[in-house]
């Protein structure tokens, strides 16, 4: 497809655009009536009065990851490292062990993700064969003052659950 | 000397020393609202001290501690640390003294005795602004020159070369000026704009020489380092000019100095253009004869207004989502009976005058000189508001589009006014 390409008329050529003062008083007006309609009432501005007003995650929104469990609660994951060989941030850390309750062969004993590393692109989700790994959490903010506790393990991450219903989430990966 | 004298000249002083500091805390805070309303944010308003915010001020508050509290750094590489720290206080000392002459009310006669309301009652007037505004640049040049730093050293570079060049058609438009006012006394100057042309018309610099108020605005502006002339400071490719090496309380003092200038500078184009301390179409004679009217009309209108300010407040001072008990509202409740107490006590006052004072007397003299300077210093807030309102309107010039304003368009227009308005002054005798 060829680039969409918009051509713009070029601007400040006509003698009383040269003059520049006019053209400064308007937008010395455009730049008023905001300031006047926000002095007259605050009610008007755009911002959100963020943390006692949340905003609204919509179901495909890459938040935290989550690990899923299969119904009796052992982890879905199979240790393929399919997620850390994607990842292109090369922030996840699997180590994988045997796995003895005849489910599948492998699955994890350790599985890292570094967040202060992750770029949020989702890669590890798409990889994942077992559907094993999902960020539908809908956690957005995910502070901390040193860099590792931004590291977190298999338990934490098996132990959230995840922010939307199932319809929720396939109708959100099909929106994407 | 009396008494009388030695109170007149604390009071004079400290009027003019302490009003520009006291005014930071509002350029501050109006900079950052208004910044914040013109692009429908809503700016600094969580700083509180116990869920009071005044609206931002105590914001400022905060900000003043923490710079006053932080670890004051002079780098290895500073080679002339006495010049380098000399440098904030030279820029904000010639800030603080450029408002010494301008005068903030009509001469007020106390005792048969005269007094010139300016911080030093010297004649000197607008040179002594041009003066000491051109000095204001040492700071910076120092600032720039003793950081050993290339940026700061470019950053001082173009603004001593911008300071040059604008400082020429400034004093040109100044020329023009002092033609039609006969006087450099500021005093003189701002008394002459008292009287009314026609009767209806203020006889205002604006009115007089627009083409000079436009050009002395922008050289203005460009004096004190503010966008669109903020080329010193460039942050995208200065990093942020000459003040990039320091920190702590000597930054603070460079950027209270900026705008203590900022606040001299509108002081300065509100005597020169917009009619100094004069109350527009009321001279200070007719106030002052007509003592008892003006209190009674004082006396009605402040009220009215302060309904209309508090409805104001209640409107805005407000959580914007639902809160039980909204603890913003209980603190608008608080406000606004400050405010009307405040009001109580200002009536009370006027209707003391309104029953006791004759015209003539030196409370009528007084209340006059206050109200002169309520005046001026509207006007001055109403400039400020000017210099932030571009500020967050118009982008950066490039360097060489300054000098092209300065030097080719600006000085050209400062001369052919000064022709202009020559012929018309010889024509008219
Ligand atoms: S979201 Fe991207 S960067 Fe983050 S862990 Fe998954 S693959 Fe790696
Ligand atoms: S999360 Fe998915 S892709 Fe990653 S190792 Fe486990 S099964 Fe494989």
């Amino acid at each position: 497809m060829a680039a969409k390409v918009k051509q713009l008329p070029s601007r400040g050529g006509t003698p009383a655009e040269k003059v520049y003062l006019i053209e400064i008083f308007k937008g010395m007006g455009i730049t008023l009536r905001h300031f006047l309609r926000n002095l007259w009432d605050n009610s008007n501005l755009y911002v959100r009065h963020y943390p006692e007003v949340q905003p609204n995650i919509p179901a495909h929104w890459r938040g935290r990851h989550r690990l899923l469990t299969h119904s009796d609660g052992t982890p879905k994951c199979v240790a393929c490292f399919m997620c850390q060989t994607n990842c292109p941030a090369n922030c996840i850390m699997i180590k994988a062990g045997e796995r003895t309750d005849g489910i599948t062969e492998k699955m994890p004993v350790s599985f890292t993700i570094d967040l202060a590393e992750c770029i949020y692109c989702g890669y590890c989700v798409e990889a994942c064969p077992e559907d094993a790994i999902r960020m539908d959490t809908g956690i957005y903010a995910f502070t901390s003052s040193n860099r590792e506790e931004m590291k977190i393990e298999m338990d934490e991450m098996l132990s959230l659950k995840g922010g939307y219903t199932e319809e929720e989430y396939q109708k959100g990966l099909e929106d994407e | 000397m009396t008494t009388l004298d030695i109170v007149m000249v604390i009071v004079r002083v400290s009027i003019s020393a302490f009003v520009p500091l006291c005014f930071l805390a509002v350029c501050v805070t109006m900079e950052r609202r208004v910044a914040g309303f013109v692009q429908d944010r809503s700016g600094p308003n969580r700083a509180g001290i116990y869920g009071f915010r005044a609206g931002g001020l105590v914001q400022n508050l905060a900000d003043g501690i923490k710079l006053a509290f932080k670890e004051d750094i002079i780098s290895e590489h500073v080679e002339h640390k006495f010049l380098y720290v000399l440098a904030p206080i030279i820029s904000m000392a010639a800030a603080i003294i450029s408002f010494a002459l301008i005068p903030f009310a009509d001469t007020l006669v106390l005792d048969g005795k005269a007094y010139v309301m300016q911080g030093i009652p010297w004649d000197t007037g607008i040179l002594w602004f041009l003066a000491v505004t051109g000095f204001s640049v040492y700071g910076i040049i120092l600032a720039g020159w003793s950081s050993t730093n290339k940026y700061s050293l470019l950053g001082a570079l173009r603004s001593a070369s911008q300071v040059i060049s604008y400082e020429i058609p400034m004093g040109l438009a100044v020329i023009s000026l002092l033609i039609v006012y006969g006087s450099i006394n500021l005093s003189d100057i701002a008394r002459f704009q008292g009287q009314n042309w026609l009767g209806f018309i203020p006889m205002w610099g604006i009115f007089l020489q627009p083409l000079a108020a436009v050009i002395f605005i922008v050289a203005a502006f460009a004096e004190c380092n503010r966008t669109p002339f903020d080329l010193a400071e460039g942050e995208s490719e200065l990093v942020a000019g000459f003040h990039l090496e320091y920190s702590a309380m000597k930054f603070a003092v460079f950027f209270m100095g900026e705008y203590v200038a900022m606040f001299a500078s509108s002081a300065v184009i509100v005597t020169l253009f917009f009619g100094g301390y004069n109350i527009p179409f009321f001279s200070t004679d007719f106030l002052i004869r007509n003592i008892k009217p003006v209190a009674f009309v004082m006396l009605v209108i402040l009220p009215v207004f302060m309904f209309y300010f508090a409805k104001w407040i209640r409107r805005n001072n407000r959580s914007q989502y639902p809160r039980e008990n909204d603890p913003r509202e209980a603190e608008a409740t608080v406000y606004i009976r400050c405010f009307w107490i405040l009001i109580g006590v200002i009536e009370v006052f006027l209707l003391a005058i309104l029953a006791f004072a004759q015209p003539d007397t030196a409370a009528a003299h007084l209340l006059v000189a206050l109200m002169q300077i309520c005046t001026f210093l509207l006007k001055v807030t109403l400039m400020l508001f000017v210099y932030v309102w571009v500020r967050w309107t118009i982008p950066r010039f490039r360097y060489d589009q300054l000098q092209i304003l300065g030097w080719q368009k600006l000085l050209p227009l400062a001369l052919l006014n000064i022709f202009v308005t020559g012929a018309i002054v010889v024509a008219l005798g």
